[in-house]
């Protein structure tokens, strides 16, 4: 495979690390070192005056990782492009996974208000990243408004399912003119080389690897995954043969 | 903003619109087992590999192969329907010299040009044959047929068309734009050949030898808001393999830039006119046309596959089935042709010279319905 | 009596802190690590010594955690 653009930037890896959940910062950044990774999601939240926390962003070497902070915690387009403003405040880096879920049950993302935070937000010259449903119009709608990819989820976050979206995964992958990675629900390695297979163009892994027992040992198998769907790829397998239904022949007539 | 890139860097990165006997070296070297994996693999999808092998040499070998795969395809997505229309041709005025063509502003020959009440004449003729999808065709009459002329024609059609699309020479965006705010709802465009030598060769003088311009114009009309946009080549200017190469690359950059438009495949083979040597081009053979028909279909499952009357009756009835679904009927290939049958000339010998019913008729005896009416404009807010 | 609603809770002050870097060390939260927002308005790390704390301000307070 050719490496993965986002925008104006190239990637040696296609898997994507989110730094939630884990157990503690040092396991966070070992597992992000293992598994070969170049672009880490982290989030922003409410200092906690009461209760002095380490600094997170310390652990991750920004020289080696492209910071994509997200705007999870933002329940409509108003509270994510705020996040997204105050985020490029503190770092200066424009790149932004929008995520916008005011559900709190299953973390689905709001189509409606992720649509309208995007429009606004690369109109301020953000490099979107938008997390959404495996909804084929609403990715060509992002597209249209200038997002640099879209996030379909294979499956509600955190629930380690694997690819339930299938179908409309791979209409999504075959209509986008923008990368498609495959974010949220993804629970096995396994899951990661069956998105890249499908043809997507990478993954985004947090849940399955931070809650894993072994987060680094877990980190180091989807890598290994997502490289061996990459190499799969380029082998160019053979697809399943269908049998030609037996019927009277219909290129008979021609003669020459 | 990330900018979008452009059909003509597309083009020019994936080589298809020079050197094409390099691209042939390799087609030729496309072997059975290749073939084999394209015609099952992703029916209705496309990749740049599975063309190049569904119309490679090797693949002649398939046919009848890919002709099973296509004809399921084309049920699933089409069902039993063609639909039909007609052409009715404008003007036959031109300021392009455009070597292949009976219309070219070299040739000596009787031109004609009809007024919106003529056109209105023709289409009468054909809309009590049943037809409610119209193809206005023109030669580049600038001066005579304007957008404005298009416009006013169109609103009048509208009363008992309910599909208009155009086939005349290249408008800009804004003015694709005013004609689909006038009612028209589909145009027709062909860049004749990919290849930019080639296109050189047969397009002398006049504005449409400008190939930038003419590989643009799909672009513009999609950008303009038009529903559906057609494409194609002339096939025998240059290799038709690589021509389809190029084409199905046209396609596949419209339908990913421009979602919401539906993009159509038509067959122009080149057939006599008047005061053309055959001999510098290189012709179809039926076997061809069928393989590019067939390895277009099992690459774009949604695509429209156009065929006119340029094409024999025999023909036409075995490709229906095959992955055609919309053809016309009964043409008439002169400017009044319906209505005062004149002997102006034809802008291409029609081959199939049916009436609209008898094709019809044909295509219900083949367990086929044809459609005269698929799209309605008046549901769009205009 | 001085007060500063920071992050949605309603803070009591005997002496109002001068600005926003004040603010910061009484505290005792690392300013390297936090971004800060003033009645909605977003202030930059460099403006932090420069940003005066008038009473009844909103300050919004954040930094950046593990996240999907």
């Amino acid at each position: 495979m050719d490496k993965l653009k986002i925008a104006n930037k190239t990637f040696e890896s296609r898997l994507l690390i989110g730094t939630g959940k884990f157990s503690s910062n040092q396991t966070m950044a070992r597992a992000v070192e293992v598994s070969g990774t170049q672009i880490v999601t982290v989030a922003l939240r409410r200092v906690d005056i009461a209760n002095e926390n380490d600094d997170m962003l310390a652990a991750i070497d920004r020289k080696k990782y492209l910071l994509l902070t997200n705007t999870s915690g933002a329940r409509d387009a108003e509270e994510a492009v705020r996040l997204a403003r105050l985020s490029r405040a503190a770092t200066g880096i424009e790149w932004l996974k929008l995520e916008v879920t005011p559900d709190p049950y299953y973390l689905l993302p709001d189509p409606a208000e992720t649509l309208k935070a995007a429009e606004i937000l690369v109109k301020e010259g953000f490099v979107v990243l938008p997390y959404i449903n495996a909804d084929p119009v609403l990715a060509k709608r992002l597209e249209d408004v200038g997002t640099a990819t879209v996030m379909p989820l294979a499956s509600p976050i955190g629930s380690n399912q694997g690819i339930q979206t299938r179908a409309s995964l791979e209409i999504i992958i075959e209509q986008s003119a923008v990368p498609v990675v495959v974010d949220a629900g993804l629970g096995l390695p396994s899951h990661a080389a069956d998105a890249i297979e499908m043809g997507a163009d990478a993954v985004l892994v947090n849940t399955a690897i931070a809650t894993a027992k072994d987060p680094v040992k877990m980190a180091q198998a989807f890598k290994l995954a997502v490289e061996a769907a990459e190499l799969a790829k380029d082998a160019q397998p053979r697809e399943k043969i269908k049998a030609a239904s037996a019927s009277s022949p219909l290129t008979g007539f021609l003669r020459d | 903003m990330i900018q979008r890139v452009s059909f003509s860097e597309i083009i020019k990165q994936k080589g298809l619109d020079r050197e094409w006997d390099i691209r042939r070296q390799k087609l030729d070297h496309i072997r059975p087992e290749d073939v084999e994996r394209a015609i099952y693999e992703r029916p209705g999808r496309y990749s740049t590999e599975k063309l190049a092998a569904l119309i490679s040499p090797a693949a002649r070998d398939y046919l009848e192969q890919m002709a099973q795969a296509a004809a399921e395809l084309t049920i699933q997505r089409f069902g039993k329907t063609i639909t039909l229309y007609a052409p009715v041709y404008i003007s036959s005025y031109c300021c392009n010299e455009c070597l292949y063509c009976g219309f070219n502003r070299g040739n000596k020959i009787q031109r004609c040009r009809l007024s919106i009440g003529e056109v209105l004449k023709d289409a009468d003729v054909i809309a009590k044959e049943g037809f409610r999808d119209i193809l206005l065709v023109s030669s580049e009459d600038r001066e005579f047929v304007t957008t404005d002329y298009i416009a006013k024609l169109s609103k009048k059609l509208r009363e008992k068309f309910s599909s208009i699309a155009i086939e005349i020479y290249q408008l800009s965006r804004d003015e694709y734009a005013e004609l689909f705010k006038a009612g028209v709802n589909g145009v027709t465009l062909y860049q004749e050949t990919y290849n930019r030598e080639v296109y050189r060769r047969y397009h002398r003088s006049g504005p449409k030898a400008d190939y930038e311009k003419r590989l643009r114009g799909p672009e513009d009309i999609a950008a303009a808001g038009m529903r559906e946009i057609g494409l194609g080549a002339l096939l025998g200017l240059g290799d038709w393999r690589i021509e389809t190469l190029g084409l199905a690359e046209h396609a596949d950059y419209l339908m990913k830039h421009f979602w919401k438009s539906r993009v159509s495949f038509s067959f122009p083979r080149l057939r006599p006119a008047q005061d053309m040597d055959s001999g510098q081009f290189q012709m179809l053979t039926d076997t061809d046309l069928v393989q590019m028909m067939l390895a277009l279909r099992l690459c774009f499952a949604d695509a429209g596959l156009v065929l006119s009357t340029r094409e024999s009756q025999q023909l036409r009835d075995r490709l229906v089935g095959l992955g055609i679904t919309k053809i016309s009927a009964g043409s008439k290939t002169n400017p009044g042709g319906y209505t005062d049958g004149t002997d102006t000339l034809e802008q291409f010998e029609v081959a199939d010279t049916r009436m609209a019913a008898d094709v019809a008729e044909a295509l219900r005896e083949k367990g086929y319905e044809p459609v005269w009416k698929d799209w309605d404009s008046a549901y769009t807010k205009i | 009596m001085a007060f500063l609603l920071i992050n949605g809770e309603k803070k009591q002050f005997d002496a109002l802190p001068e600005n926003i870097a004040e603010l910061l060390k009484h505290l005792d939260i690392d300013a390297a690590t936090v971004v800060a927002e003033l009645d909605g308005q977003i202030v930059q790390r460099q403006d932090f010594a420069k940003t005066k704390l008038i009473d009844n301000q909103k300050i919004e307070l954040l930094r950046f955690v593990g996240g999907g």
